[in-house]
């Protein structure tokens, strides 16, 4: 009997080559703070094998699960059968979005997109053009930190980067995260449009768009990273950091672009004295800001982020940096979580371009 | 075989609400259809998913399950491989993982007590600070000390350091009829009577709920190496092991696999190990100077069997590399090829460890006449060896000469004086072959679980009470509308 779940059906062979060992679960930072298996990798895998085999049908509880889920991979990492658990997750939300599923929130995010091309609606956000050789890809999240973005790019000028700037549209990737795959398909079309790439790498200021835009384009994109680390040299460092900090991995950054090193460089140029986390690099934890879990349940997402602060306030850091908008802005709500309950003043959280900014000549 | 069905009704999950509280308790479709599976082939659904605090409202639960006859299913991590977490005739998963506090360390003691949902790795690494550990089976990472005292469960380390069993002094027991017992001591020896701590280790959630355990803790080893040898015929292999043990020399591991499995795990993690017929992995640890001359033995009677690659590594990141590339076999095998899966089939047999290289040629000899992957591995130092059937999980053809197979493979184990479980345990999917194995224990087992639990509360129709053979409540697609049961039992022996 053929499934009416044509598009979870394909990934069948995952869940029956998922040998349900459970090595996902301690690895999950939803199941580590909800406890109950089916808040777990390996639970949402059976909800799915559940569905095409006609046996669940998607109620409330059901899709819950589904969406409570921040596509942060360290399930996949650490899955020694090398299932694509992440994958059957989105199939699973491009299923729910389909039978009208959606919550006010996401639908909201989805409307932004396809009304104004930015997920918050921000129209009046937008840099001047620029015509330099290198097509860089500002993002949603960094047009909305104006300020902070123009000290970036300010930056990357400085470092002999000549970007090419375009009135930019959301690059799709939150659609694609919540599973509406017609919309996500349209975005795509409408980026197309208006971002054309040439012979030179894109580069990002979002880890998310790193990853996404290399995938839509299929040409390498660059973080920006990648390109401070190999122009920032120690001369050029003015005011240096001479402080003990941790650095959070955001999961794009980390287990998707494979970018790990070039943080630690750059922070280590700035004269930080480097502590890590428990859980770091390929390992880190989601601070809960991923997969649109902040779209689906704000809730559950700052409890991750308190337990992620709770990992860097451990480390006995002066600070916690990161390099992704969005785990900028859930650590810092985090911090002040935290610092509430504890009548303490919160860890500082701040964007490693924002350091690199204020550190050098 | 006749199910009488134990099912929580709605009166009693109310009841149930009401000593957990709302939070504890879950009876939506998703919880109960996930809490239905594990690690295992088999699945059915329960009434309710409950998550106690403590003993106190276990005891209560229990002694509703008694007034209401409904079934009660205590869990750990859900990692277990035989169906001890299926609930065959309905009612309520006792998940016991929020239960997790490491209560006390005690060095001084030489003893440790934990609540059952504690994970294995996450004690060791408290452990590990005071330089002791508890040897854990390959999923220690997930699962959990109650699991494992209820299963006896142990892994690679068990010929040098022995099975959880070995580590159990004392526990805490609610009873299938609800009383709260502690059982055993925290002394290191006691000669008080019934050593009844050890009853409830291997029960498999059938006599009782742990919800503490005090553990002998054993000290980390100064220093351990590993020696790896490739050998052209896994028989040649099997005999290395054998002559190993008979020096005699207890290297801490000693492991075995064969060419598929050695091709499983290069692919699933890169670690490059030389294609062969058979390969040992072998690591010894202990005083620096005992462990040099244990590798030297080792690595003499490899090279008098033939190995024709041998390595040796100090390096403790290489040695964890090449463990946790082993510790991944059953994963690997799993995506080993795109159309086949790894079942739980003949998992975890034990031979007198004279008779491991009689076994493995006849696991091979065995896979060759039904022409099915039967892939052996295993604990080999211990005589515990591993097969895992590859199939197409939707394919009854592979599921019937998977059975077959099966059978020769445990027929022989018992004629080598073997047993059909060295590790993993009974419940659903050995219960046929362990009645075999078991003929004339099983009164007297079957007689302490009617005294204890005389209403059959605690996960019943396990081992001796599963009478039928392991083709039913599989998970597997295998013709959805009739995924319950797959065959008759007539229709198997045919």
């Amino acid at each position: 009997m053929k499934s009416k779940y044509a598009d979870l059906e394909k990934l069948k062979s995952e869940m029956l080559t998922c040998t349900m060992c459970g090595f996902c679960k301690n690895v999950c930072p939803v199941f580590l703070d909800v406890g109950w298996d089916t808040g777990s990798p390996r639970g949402r895998m059976t909800l799915a094998y559940g569905l095409i085999t006609g046996e669940l049908e998607p109620d409330g509880d059901l899709v819950n699960r589904i969406f409570q889920c921040t596509q942060c991979r360290d399930c996949a990492r650490r899955c020694p059968s090398s299932v694509k658990c992440p994958d059957v997750v989105l199939s699973a939300r491009r299923e729910m979005i389909h039978r009208g599923q959606a919550v006010e929130s996401q639908k909201t995010v989805a409307k932004n997109i396809r009304t104004t091309g930015n997920i918050f609606a921000e129209l009046e956000r937008e840099f001047p053009e620029e015509h330099g050789a290198t097509p860089l890809f500002i993002g949603c999240q960094h047009l909305s930190r104006t300020n902070s973005t123009k000290k970036n790019i300010a930056l990357l000028k400085k470092l002999g980067v000549s970007p090419r700037i375009v009135r930019e549209v959301c690059c799709g990737f939150p659609l694609e995260l919540m599973g509406f795959e017609e919309e996500h398909e349209k975005q795509v079309e409408r980026l197309k449009e208006t971002f054309s790439v040439n012979e030179a790498p894109i580069l990002t200021f979002c880890p998310g768009c790193k990853v996404h835009l290399e995938k839509i384009f299929e040409k390498e994109a660059r973080h920006v990273l990648q390109e401070i680390n190999d122009r920032l040299t120690p001369d050029k460092i003015a005011k240096p950091l001479n402080t003990k900090v941790t650095y959070h991995d955001p999961c794009d950054l980390s287990r998707g672009a494979k970018i790990v090193k070039e943080p630690r460089e750059i922070l280590s140029k700035l004269g930080g004295t480097l502590i890590e986390m428990k859980f770091a690099k390929d390992t880190s934890r989601c601070c809960g800001g991923g997969g649109s879990l902040l779209a689906w349940d704000g809730e559950l997402s700052d409890r991750l982020a308190v337990n992620r602060m709770q990992e860097a306030l451990a480390t006995g850091a002066d600070m916690i940096v990161t390099a992704c908008p969005t785990c900028e802005q859930t650590l810092r709500k985090a911090g002040r979580n935290v610092a509430d309950k504890m009548g303490t003043k919160p860890l500082p959280v701040y964007h490693i371009l924002d350091l690199v900014f204020r550190a050098i000549k | 075989m006749k199910i009488i069905e134990k099912r929580a009704g709605p009166d009693s999950i109310a009841r149930i609400r009401k000593i957990v509280g709302e939070d504890r308790i879950r009876t939506s479709q998703a919880d109960l259809y996930v809490y239905g599976f594990d690690a295992g082939m088999h699945r059915a659904i329960p009434d309710a998913v409950v998550r106690p605090a403590n003993a106190g409202q276990i005891s209560e639960i229990l002694k509703l399950a008694n007034e209401r006859d409904f079934a009660v299913i205590p869990r750990g991590a859900g990692t277990a491989l035989c169906g001890h977490n299926t609930p065959v005739a309905g009612g309520i998963i006792l998940d016991l993982q929020s239960m997790n506090r490491i209560k006390e360390i005690s060095p001084g003691d030489l003893l440790c007590v934990v609540e059952p949902g504690v994970v294995c790795d996450n004690l060791n690494e408290e452990l590990k600070t005071c330089r002791f550990f508890i040897p854990g089976p390959a999923s220690s990472e997930a699962a959990t000390l109650g699991g494992m005292v209820a299963t006896n469960a142990s892994g690679d380390k068990a010929l040098k350091y022995g099975a959880t069993r070995d580590y159990v002094l004392g526990m805490e027991v609610v009873m299938p009829t609800g009383e709260i017992v502690r059982y055993g001591t925290r002394t290191l020896k006691n000669a008080s009577g019934y050593q009844m701590e050890k009853l409830f280790v291997g029960m498999e959630g059938t006599l009782g709920v742990i919800t503490e355990i005090t553990l002998k803790m054993a000290p980390l080893p100064e220093k351990t190496a590993a020696c790896t040898a490739a050998f052209r015929e896994l028989v040649d292999a099997g005999q290395a092991v054998a002559d190993i043990i008979a020096v005699p020399l207890f290297p801490a591991q000693l492991e075995i696999m064969s060419e598929i499995c050695v091709r499983a795990v290069n692919k699933a993690t890169g670690l490059g190990l030389p294609e062969c017929g058979g390969f040992l992995l072998i690591a010894c640890d202990g005083h620096p100077e005992a462990v040099k001359d244990e590798i030297r033995k080792v690595r003499e009677i490899c090279e008098k069997n033939k190995a024709f690659f041998m390595d040796y590594t100090e390096d403790p990141k290489r040695i964890a590399e090449l463990w946790k590339g082993r510790k991944q076999m059953l994963s690997a095998l799993s995506s080993l090829k795109p159309e086949f899966v790894t079942v739980m089939l003949a998992d975890d047999m034990a031979v007198p460890i004279s008779k491991v290289p009689d076994a493995v040629k006849g696991f091979l000899e065995i896979q060759d006449k039904y022409d099915i992957y039967i892939p052996p591995y295993g604990h080999a130092g211990d005589g515990n060896l591993h097969t895992k059937v590859l199939l197409d999980p939707e394919n009854k053809e592979h599921w019937l000469q998977a059975e077959k197979a099966v059978k020769e493979i445990y027929d022989l184990v018992l004629k080598l004086g073997g047993t059909v479980t060295g590790e993993h345990g009974v419940a659903i999917s050995k219960a046929e072959y362990f009645r075999k194995e078991r003929a004339d224990a099983i009164p007297f087992m079957r007689a302490i679980k009617r005294t204890l639990d005389p209403k059959n509360i605690l996960n019943p129709y396990k081992i001796f009470d599963w009478e039928d053979t392991f083709l039913h409540l599989l998970r597997y697609p295998v013709e959805y509308a009739e995924a319950d049961r797959l065959l008759s039992p007539d229709e198997v022996r045919k």
